[in-house]
Order: C-alpha cells, then sequence, then structure tokens
C-alpha cells in the first residue's frame, strides 16, 4: 500500500474544509484535502451567509446560544475569517463584495429577497427596495426559474425570455463560455431597448469568468447586470467552490478527489492514518493532524437510524436532540428544528469534546448546536469554524 | 340551481361506483366531492384488490364476496388492476393451525390456493425472508385506487352525469322533514351551488356521520386508523401478506416503482385530523422487515394514514369488526352507504343502486359486473418507453413525468390545484416527494395563465406544508438527507419561510 504522508489531513471539501486547508497551507504545512465529489456548496447560492437575524451579523452573534459554535469564536474571530476569505477571493476569477459589518438583500427566483452578507461581484448590483426599474431575462425551457414569479411580487419590473437552445443551468452557462454565443446573446438584448434600470439574469453568466462575460454584457447594454442565484445544480456554487480548489492547489495542497475513507487508524488518544478506497490499490493517508470538516446530513457527515445519529468517518460520540419524534416540528415553515442541533460537540480548542482523541479537529456544520437553516449562517459558520480550527491545529503542529 | 334524480356525496370508490352504476341504468345524477377524488380511505388504503384469503378465517362472508369481485375486477377494471398474486407467508413461530384453517376456508369459499416450498416462494420473490416455513399462493392483484374512481366517474361524466370534484356539501335542504336538495361550496371561489334532488346518497365513509347529522339523521360508525409506509424501491412483484390472524403491518403491496406497508389500527373519533405517528412507522417497518428484510434498509419517502369507516359494533377492536357494508334508508329521502372496502365497492354500488331503483318504481338490472370500465384504451398502462424518449421534457426526473404530461392534466380539469396533477401523472410520488418538481409544476400553471404567481407561492408553501405532514413520521436516513435540502431550498435560497 502508498503511504502518503502529511502534517495535515483535512477530510471534507466544503466551505469549511478548503477554509482550514488554505489557511495551513499558507502558513506553510504539508496539507492534503480529502473530498468525496462536489461538495454541498455547489447546491448554495454562492453567497455567504454569516446571521440574518441582526443588521450587523457580527453584534447579532452575542444573543446566539451559548454553545453555538460562533460563540467560541467570538466578534472579532468571525470579522477576521470573513476578511481572510474576501482577500483569498480577490484572487480568484470571483472575488466577491461586500462588508462583514452589514447584511445586504439579494433577489430570490420567486421574488422574495434573501438576507445575506458577502456575494459574489456578479450578484453585488441588486439594491434593495430602491423603486428602480428591473428587467428579468429568463432562458427557454429553463426549468426551475419562472420569472412572472419576481415580476410579480416587485413593481416596476418586466421579463423577456432568450432561446439558448439549451435547457439546464450547466449547459447555458458553458455557453456563456463562448465568444460568438456572447455576442449574440448581447446584441438580442440590445435589440430589447432596455431604456433605464438594471438587468437581472439567473446565475449562468459563465462557469469560469463570470466577472468578465458579466461586465461585457454590461458595456454593450449600458445598464448595469446582476445574477439571481438559483435552485441546485447552482452555478455560483461551482464556481466558489472551483476557486477554492485552485487556490489550495496553486500553494502546494493536495487534493484527493472522489475518495472516501475506507479505514481509520488509531494509535491511544491519537489518529495514526486514514485508508482511502480507491478503484486501484487503496492509499493510506498519514498526518500529523486531522481535521473533521464532513459537514451536517446533507453532504454526509452525520447519517440518521431509524434511532439515533451517527458520525460516519470516526464514528465520534453524536449529540442528539431526543428521540426520533422530537426531531421535527410540525410545521415546515418554523425555524429550527431540533435535528438541526445534531453533531459533534467540541471542547474550546475545537477537538471532539466527548472524546479522547487529542490531534483531531472538527470544523462546519457537523458541530453540534451550529443551526445553520435556523440561523441562515452556513458558509460564515464554515469560514469561522473553519479558520478557527485550522489555528488550534497549527498550536498542535508547532 | 342544478335539477337532478340523485346527488351522491363523496368521490371514493363507492360514489364513484355508484355514479357509474346509475349511468348505466339511464338515471341521472350529481357527485359531490369536497377534495380531489379518492380523498378519503380510497387514497389512503393499501391498493389491494383482496383476494378474500385476508378475511377468510375470521370473516367467510366477506371473504366470498372478495373472490367474487377480485374475478369481475380482473375482467372489467384492466387498465387499474395489475395481476400480481399474492403469497401468505409462514415465519417460524406462526401458528399452524391458523394455516389449516385458513386453506379449509379457502376451499370452502372459493379462493384458489397453492402450497409453495420456502425455494419456489424465493423464486417469485427473492427478497422473502429465506427463514420462512411455507408460502401460499392467491390471487391478490394491486390495484390503483385514483384511477379507479376517475375511469368509474368518466362514464358518468360522459354520459351526462355531473361531477364537482372540491366542492364540500355544507347543507342538506329540507322540506317537510324531507331531503330535496344540497347546497355544496367551490372550496376555491367559495362559490355556493344549489342542486335538487329526488334521492340523495351519503357515501362520505369516515365523514359519514357528520352529512347524515346535516339531514338531522345518524349513520353510526366506529373509525379506525390504519397507517402505511412506502418504500422507494419495489421490494417485491407480488403482494406479500402474513399467514397469522389480522394484525399491525402484515400486508406489503407493489405499486408502480414502490411498495407500501401497512397497516395500524387505532381507534380514533374525527377523521379531519388524523396523524401517523412515528411510533406507528417503526411497528409498521419492523413487522414488514420480518417478512422482507430488505424492508428495514430501504429508504422510507413518506408515511401515510387513512380512516376505516366500520360499521359499528358493540365490541372489539377495528380489526374483529365486519368488513361488510349496510345501507340505511334513513326515511327521508337520504340514503347511508356504510362500512366495506375498495374491494367490493362496485357490489356496494350495486346494491345501493338496486334500492334506488325499486324506490323510484325502475326495472333496470344492473350490469357493471359485465361491462368494461370505459375510457381504459385512453389510458397509457405507463409505458416507460415512451416516457424515457421525452426526457428532454422531464419535470419530475423520479417518476419521468413530462411537461406535456402535465399540462396535459392541467388543461383537461382546469385544475388550480397541485394535487389533482399529482393525482393524474404521478408528479411528486417519487423519493423526493414533489420537493423539486412541484415548483415546476406551479410554473407552468402560471406560464399557461391558470394560476396567477402571487397564488402560485400560497399553493406551494401549503403544499410543502402537507408534504411535510407526510414525510415527517419517517424522518431518518437518506429520507432525511433529501428533507434537509430541500428545506435548505425553500427556506433558504427561495427564502419562503417569512411571510408571503
Amino acid at each position: 500500500m502508498n503511504t502518503h504522508e502529511y502534517d495535515v489531513v483535512v477530510i471534507g471539501g466544503g466551505m469549511s474544509g478548503f477554509m482550514a486547508s488554505l489557511r495551513l497551507a499558507n502558513k506553510g504545512y504539508k496539507t492534503a484535502l480529502i473530498s468525496r465529489g462536489d461538495p454541498v456548496c455547489c447546491l448554495s447560492t454562492g453567497c455567504i451567509d454569516v446571521l440574518a437575524q441582526a443588521e450587523n451579523p457580527l453584534r447579532g452573534i452575542g444573543e446566539l446560544p451559548d454553545d453555538h459554535p460562533y460563540r467560541l469564536i467570538g466578534m472579532k474571530g468571525v470579522k477576521e475569517s470573513l476578511g481572510y476569505f474576501l482577500d483569498i477571493m480577490q484572487d480568484t476569477p470571483i472575488p466577491y463584495a461586500g462588508d462583514p459589518k452589514k447584511n445586504r438583500e439579494i433577489l430570490t427566483p420567486v421574488g422574495t429577497t434573501k438576507t445575506t452578507c458577502l456575494v459574489p461581484e456578479t450578484m453585488a448590483h441588486y439594491t434593495h427596495n430602491n423603486g428602480e426599474y428591473i428587467h428579468v431575462i429568463s432562458f427557454k425551457g429553463i426549468k426551475d426559474f419562472y420569472p412572472s414569479y419576481i415580476t410579480s411580487r416587485i413593481s416596476n419590473t418586466a421579463f423577456s425570455v432568450f432561446d439558448a437552445q439549451v435547457t439546464s443551468t450547466t449547459a447555458i452557462a458553458t455557453r456563456f463560455e463562448d465568444k460568438a454565443f456572447l455576442a449574440e446573446f448581447i446584441s438580442w438584448v440590445q435589440d430589447l431597448d432596455i431604456p433605464y434600470g438594471r438587468v437581472a439574469i439567473p446565475a449562468v453568466l459563465g462557469i469560469d469568468n463570470p466577472i468578465s462575460v458579466m461586465k461585457e454584457i454590461s458595456t454593450g447594454i449600458y445598464r448595469d447586470v446582476f445574477e439571481i442565484p438559483t435552485l441546485p445544480p447552482s452555478i455560483p456554487g461551482l464556481r466558489l467552490f472551483r476557486a477554492l480548489k485552485s487556490a489550495f492547489q496553486r500553494i502546494g495542497g493536495n487534493v484527493y478527489w472522489g475518495k472516501t475513507v475506507s479505514s481509520v487508524e488509531r494509535q491511544g488518544s491519537r489518529i495514526e492514518a486514514i485508508t482511502l478506497a480507491t478503484t486501484g490499490r487503496p492509499t493510506r493517508v498519514h498526518g500529523r493532524t486531522f481535521i473533521l470538516a464532513t459537514g451536517s446530513f446533507v453532504s454526509g457527515g452525520l447519517y440518521a437510524t431509524r434511532d439515533t445519529v451517527k458520525e460516519t468517518v470516526f464514528d465520534l460520540p453524536v449529540f442528539v436532540p431526543g428521540p426520533r419524534k422530537d426531531w421535527f416540528n410540525n410545521d415546515f415553515f418554523t425555524p429550527g428544528h431540533a435535528i438541526e442541533k445534531a453533531g459533534v460537540r467540541i471542547d474550546s480548542t475545537f477537538r471532539p469534546a466527548e472524546s479522547d482523541l487529542n490531534n483531531l479537529f472538527v470544523c462546519g456544520s457537523i458541530i453540534a448546536g451550529s443551526e445553520i437553516m435556523k440561523y441562515h449562517c452556513g458558509h460564515g459558520l464554515a469560514i469561522a469554524t473553519g479558520i478557527a480550527s485550522a489555528g488550534q491545529c497549527e498550536k498542535e503542529l508547532s | 340551481m342544478i335539477k337532478t334524480d340523485v346527488v351522491i356525496i363523496g368521490g371514493g370508490a363507492t360514489g364513484c361506483g355508484i355514479a357509474r352504476d346509475l349511468t348505466l341504468r339511464g338515471i341521472h345524477h350529481y357527485l359531490v366531492e369536497k377534495g380531489d377524488f379518492a380523498n378519503g380511505a380510497t387514497g389512503a388504503c393499501h391498493g389491494l384488490l383482496h383476494s378474500g384469503a385476508r378475511y377468510v378465517v375470521n370473516d367467510p362472508e366477506a371473504a366470498k364476496e372478495c373472490i367474487a369481485e377480485n374475478t369481475i375486477l380482473r375482467r372489467i377494471a384492466r387498465k387499474c388492476v395489475e395481476k400480481t398474486g399474492g403469497l401468505f407467508v409462514r415465519l417460524p413461530g406462526d401458528s399452524k393451525r391458523f394455516r389449516d384453517t385458513f386453506l379449509k376456508n379457502c376451499e370452502e369459499v372459493g379462493i384458489p390456493t397453492e402450497v409453495l416450498s420456502p425455494s419456489r416462494a424465493l423464486d417469485l420473490v427473492e427478497n422473502l425472508n429465506p427463514e420462512m416455513e411455507e408460502a401460499i399462493k392467491v390471487p391478490d392483484c394491486s390495484i390503483d385506487p385514483f384511477r379507479l374512481c376517475m375511469l368509474n366517474a368518466f362514464s358518468s361524466r360522459h354520459r351526462g352525469g355531473g361531477v364537482l370534484i372540491h366542492h364540500k356539501v355544507i347543507d342538506i335542504i329540507r322540506e317537510k322533514g324531507m331531503c330535496v336538495g344540497i347546497k355544496a361550496q367551490d372550496r376555491f371561489t367559495s362559490q355556493v351551488k344549489e342542486i335538487r334532488a329526488k334521492i340523495i346518497i351519503n357515501a362520505t365513509g369516515a365523514w359519514g356521520d357528520q352529512i347524515a347529522q346535516l339531514a338531522g339523521s345518524e349513520a353510526p360508525m366506529t373509525l379506525s386508523k390504519g397507517s402505511l409506509i412506502i418504500s422507494n424501491h419495489r421490494l417485491t412483484n407480488m403482494v406479500i401478506n402474513r399467514l397469522r390472524p389480522p394484525s399491525d403491518g402484515d400486508i406489503i403491496v407493489p405499486n408502480e416503482a414502490v411498495c407500501l406497508a401497512g397497516t395500524t389500527s387505532i381507534p380514533v373519533t374525527d377523521p379531519d385530523t388524523i396523524e401517523v405517528d412515528p411510533h406507528e412507522v417503526d411497528i409498521v417497518a419492523s413487522q414488514a422487515e420480518q417478512m422482507i428484510p430488505k424492508f428495514g434498509s430501504t429508504r422510507l419517502i413518506r408515511a401515510y394514514t387513512g380512516v376505516r369507516p366500520l360499521l359499528k359494533a358493540s365490541g372489539g377492536d377495528g380489526r374483529s369488526i365486519s368488513r361488510g357494508f349496510q345501507i340505511i334508508d334513513h326515511g327521508n329521502n337520504m340514503f347511508s352507504i356504510l362500512g366495506g372496502k375498495l374491494s367490493t365497492y362496485r357490489l356496494m354500488a350495486e346494491k345501493m343502486v338496486d334500492a334506488i331503483t325499486e324506490k323510484f318504481g325502475i326495472n333496470e338490472p344492473c350490469t357493471t359486473a359485465e361491462t368494461p370500465l370505459e375510457g381504459q384504451e385512453e389510458l397509457s398502462g405507463y409505458p416507460l418507453s415512451k416516457r424515457l424518449k421525452e426526457m428532454d421534457n422531464i419535470v419530475c426526473e423520479c417518476e419521468l413525468v413530462t411537461r406535456e404530461d402535465v399540462e396535459r392534466a392541467i388543461n383537461s380539469i382546469g385544475t388550480q390545484h397541485i394535487g389533482d396533477i399529482q393525482h393524474r401523472t404521478r408528479l411528486g410520488m417519487g423519493p423526493c416527494q414533489g420537493g423539486f418538481c412541484t415548483y415546476r409544476a406551479l410554473g407552468i400553471m402560471q406560464e399557461i395563465g391558470r394560476v396567477s404567481p402571487e397564488e402560485s407561492l400560497k399553493i406551494l408553501q401549503a403544499f410543502l406544508q402537507r408534504r411535510f405532514r407526510g414525510i415527517k413520521p419517517a424522518l431518518w436516513g437518506d429520507q432525511l438527507r433529501e428533507e434537509q435540502m430541500v428545506e435548505s431550498i425553500y427556506l433558504g435560497i427561495l427564502n419562503m419561510g417569512q411571510p408571503l
């Protein structure tokens, strides 16, 4: 069996795993990231929700329950983490806009608005509630975008439908990479003679260089353009993940792509190595430290059986919020089903609290009490805990 | 004001069967249903066309009716019935004496049986518990209750009868103590229609007493809740029963791509407030697992519950009460038809209409047993290959429903109700339970001008709420994972948690 040696092995290629990996690789540690495949952040809007309940999300942190992971990091730590994220994205094809101290609204495909904090620059031109005219452009046959939802809810809006010959968001986004297609699209929009206001387009403006696509359209039609995030598969989520992956690889990080952990080697209170299942011979990955960033249920870090919840890589003890009948509220729309609290409890050093393992750290929504749906804090929490666990891991390494 | 001879209240199998029987005997009528077809017990059962074997030990009379009707329906309702056959499996510890009585009674009643060794049974259904002692083959079938109602109503609709779905009866009009008509309110527009008739038939199942009381009468019944679960795989191609006295979770029925297992039996009083308790899901799943071990590890996509309207009995639990039916002449031009079961709906309709022809002094015999259901030739019979050809335009990926299917369903009934589309196309019946496709179906309804976008969002919210009720009791494993993703879409990306 091949053995690969690392200072840090991060398990999970979502937002938290990449932030921890980037941080440690930047500090010069030999870092590996193991990912099962496209992470759950490909399903997200691509926006960084930090905490929706307060105008300044950082101020809202003090109002959270004591056992929320944000409380462990504190306002200052969260702010610095978000700053670090903005810096990293500045050097990628999708820089982010926004201020960690101030929430903003984005437009959703059903014409509601959603509170978030940092947004990809392709979404930055939406301004909430100023009554300015918005012209929505949709695509013929697209399954998950019905512009009349928006035009019926928001006054001073109208829509037009472009025929891109393809109907999936991924296929349309791929077409926008083609110069001839982009030119045809721009000339079609020019013919609409949109006299004033802004132009909204579902988030399909290319995959690799959305900013330049957006700018080209904007220049061609003399109007500001912004993207509206769509249902999964989400192109902004895909762009974000790709940008993080190549940023990590650029600084020497190693990504094990499409691999799952098949066994774990322990030595007393330390994890020695993990084995990855591959189609050829298995690979043994040895690490001085490990970071668990496998996320919650959707990404498979947690798995619920009929009567309990399991952590799927190390079989760590999991906090389970009561018997199954108590996991969900009766009402779909009441925020905060109890099951959201499920996860791995951590101590102040981001080690699993109910285990004696001392070279394992935990970050992201797998941490008990995160409740990312209730507080709308998914990516923000991933970034902050990713950085925080990396900091603790660094202490262990030095 | 509408005038007719007979008003039928209730669009379940019984009500629709009565409508068809009246049509064939030339009696004008209106059928009024508060929801869609198969809204009550008809749509919340196993979808099992009994051979009668289930009842043969405790209620041989009911078993006799079942086998007769089973034979008739296999002939007249080809596109609703899948001739799966059924097995009664005897597991270690199950009574041998019960098995002997079972075989003896089947012979007396006329239910054909064949005793199979475990290896022969496993040849037929490979997922069966290999520990079984033996299996007995009987002519159980799978039946689509919704199609059955639609086709029965089809005859009526195309030959002069009136069918009003989504109309709730809010009053029964009486003059000098006699019933002379009803008032029905449109669920969407709140408009009230008055229908005058010579006879009112109360075929509302569990709601029978509520309707009878509107006419100052009574229709006492025992209500028993039965909960079922749906697996996301077709784990068996035959109906599987446990060879023992009727009990919780002893039947598994294949239906399209999924399996239904149930039921429980719990006395209830109000048919409008029933819910599945997570505990019932555990009971049914663990019982089903004994017959088909894979049921324990398979993904459950939802749980649902219905109310059996049973004839009032002095004692005993829901299962020991007869599944027979009863027709009450309230003496005020209203009849109630109570009890019964899906498998014998046609016989119930025949007896009901016999009572009416007698009252009208008409001598017109019943022909429903010989006449195949009309409108079947138009039904697809689920051609998967045809649906695969239209992959480009698939709106519901789980059940391969195309945009054309959805548009056809919307245009043919002029519906504003997402459930109507689901019943007619199977949209949203698969593993995601409408989590993705309902939003699309509503988008299509908007595009063809059927609903406004504002209404559409409200409908979507109501749908998500209903959907969640069905899924919640069986949430663990992969279904929980998918549920959290659906939540992240509607409450996260679309932010529909805010007041709209």
